[in-house]
């Protein structure tokens, strides 16, 4: 409608003007020229009355082509509305399955994290135990058993010593005895002298017996006898002799068993109590060494343990951003349900003001339906490090 | 390897002196140097600086002149071990037994 009255007016303007410029060259009377100038002035006026019209026309839903443009600019951002949510859906999903799948990941490195930590801990207690015990049944330590060698050596030293003492005092015992002995040579020889002068007297009596002729014969035969009895008497004595000499002869073997028994060289003794005190210097350095380690790993443990804690406990922004995803949600929601208000226009609907009005009150629902949803919120958590939840 | 022997002449502090090795050689030497002293309270100075070597039976003597020392009621004291003397006397633990003047 509006076009044809647009057509109209033009179609007027320029009738006036062709009249009026004929008239100009056919040089027709000024009357006629200004009446056709005036024709235009007033289809002028007229068009302007019409465009005043039309707005009023739009403003009171009267204009039908104005409700067609609005519905079809509708039409056209609630398309535009759609496409953005269709998108904005889709990037929050594949957000909230990212999150997902790496707080899983995270969570289960932290898991494993954790049971090394403790099997490690397990090895150090392990560790612990075996260094201060062998096993056996006495529990014998590095330690004890340097101590105990030092002790054995300390025992042996005494035994070698006891032993030379004890030597030397059997050396008395023997010098003495080869004394003795010495003592039973002189009186052997008393002996012998005794039996070479009854020898001698026996020789003097079987002189005088022969001499004494018949009345001496029984006498000769008691001083052959006696004679015979002091040879016999020094042959014992010689067999006396050999066995005690046979005697200073085991006496001397025994003096050289009791000196070698006696003297022990104590070189040896020495250069092992050297290695002794060394090892023990040494055991005790490592021993220190090892403990400060194994303490220091042992702390480590805990350290550990409570770093993953905190770890395990940073991964509540998983909840956090999933909250946070959830609200986005409603607002695609709010943005949805403009959309559909959009759509819901009824472009065959003469009120079109009413219409309008409807809309504008729905959104203003919406504004505060939103605003309210984003104050409580914000009450919500809004830091990790508020929430000391633990999660496994 | 000899051994010297000087009486004092209260009697009652005897020298004995050893140069050299000191082993099982000097056993009888070693002895008749304090056999005979039987003075009560003898107190018998052992000089060894001068001793080179020492073997187990020069522990044993020692030991064997502590206990007439003791039975006189006496005691026994080491002078001046030298040095590799006085490791052996270190391990038999002849610290604990005597006195032994470094």
């Amino acid at each position: 409608m509006t076009d044809f009255r647009q057509r109209l007016f033009f179609i007027g303007i320029g009738l006036s003007l062709f009249i009026g410029v004929n008239a100009l060259f056919i040089q027709i009377h000024l009357l006629s020229v200004v009446a056709a100038v005036f024709v235009g002035i007033v289809l002028f006026l007229l068009f302007r009355g019409e465009q005043d019209n039309l707005t009023v026309d739009s403003k009171t839903g009267d204009g039908v082509v104005d409700v067609e443009i609005i519905h079809h600019t509708f039409l056209q951002m609630n398309k535009l509305i759609s496409t953005q949510m269709v998108i904005i859906e889709n990037e929050i999903e594949r957000v909230s399955c990212l999150v997902h799948e790496a707080v899983g990941g995270i969570a289960g490195s932290f898991k494993y994290l954790q049971n090394l930590s403790l099997e490690q801990q397990e090895m150090i207690n392990s560790i612990i135990s075996n260094k201060k015990n062998t096993g056996d049944s006495e529990h014998t330590t590095l330690e004890s058993f340097v101590h105990d060698s030092s002790k054995t050596l300390e025992d042996f030293v005494n035994v070698i010593i006891t032993t030379s003492k004890k030597s030397l005092e059997t050396m008395v015992y023997t010098d003495e005895m080869v004394k003795q002995l010495d003592g039973i040579f002189k009186l052997l020889e008393q002996v012998e002298n005794i039996a070479s002068q009854t020898n001698l007297l026996a020789l003097n009596a079987a002189i005088e017996a022969a001499r004494a002729g018949d009345a001496g014969r029984g006498f000769a035969v008691v001083a052959n006898e006696v004679r015979s009895l002091s040879v016999n008497s020094t042959g014992l004595n010689n067999d006396i002799r050999s066995e005690i000499s046979l005697a200073q002869t085991i006496i001397d073997n025994l003096r050289k068993s009791v000196e070698h028994m006696a003297s022990a060289d104590m070189t040896s003794t020495l250069k092992a109590k050297d290695k002794v005190s060394l090892m023990v210097e040494h055991v005790g350095n490592v021993n220190n060494e090892t403990n400060r380690v194994v303490d220091e790993l042992a702390a480590l443990g805990p350290q550990i343990i409570d770093t993953v804690a905190t770890g395990v406990r940073s991964l509540q922004f998983e909840d956090l951003t999933f909250q946070t995803l959830a609200s986005l949600k409603d607002n695609l929601a709010a943005i949805s349900s403009l959309s559909q208000l959009l759509t819901d226009f009824d472009k065959t609907n003469d009120n079109c003001a009413e219409q309008l009005s409807n809309i504008t009150l729905q959104c203003e629902k919406i504004i505060e339906h939103t605003q309210q949803a984003d104050e409580s919120r914000s009450v919500s958590q809004t830091s990790m490090e508020e929430g000391e939840v633990d999660l496994f | 390897m000899t051994v010297k022997k000087v009486i004092a002449e209260n009697s009652r502090n005897v020298s004995i002196t050893i140069e050299g090795r000191f082993d099982f050689s000097l056993h009888q030497q070693f002895r008749e140097t304090y056999s005979s002293c039987n003075d009560s309270g003898t107190q018998f100075l052992l000089e060894l600086s001068k001793a080179t070597y020492m073997d187990s039976s020069a522990l044993g003597m020692i030991l064997l002149l502590k206990d007439h020392a003791e039975k006189i009621g006496g005691n026994v004291l080491i002078n001046r071990p030298s040095e590799e003397v006085n490791k052996i006397l270190e391990i038999a633990q002849f610290h604990r037994l005597m006195t032994i003047k470094v």
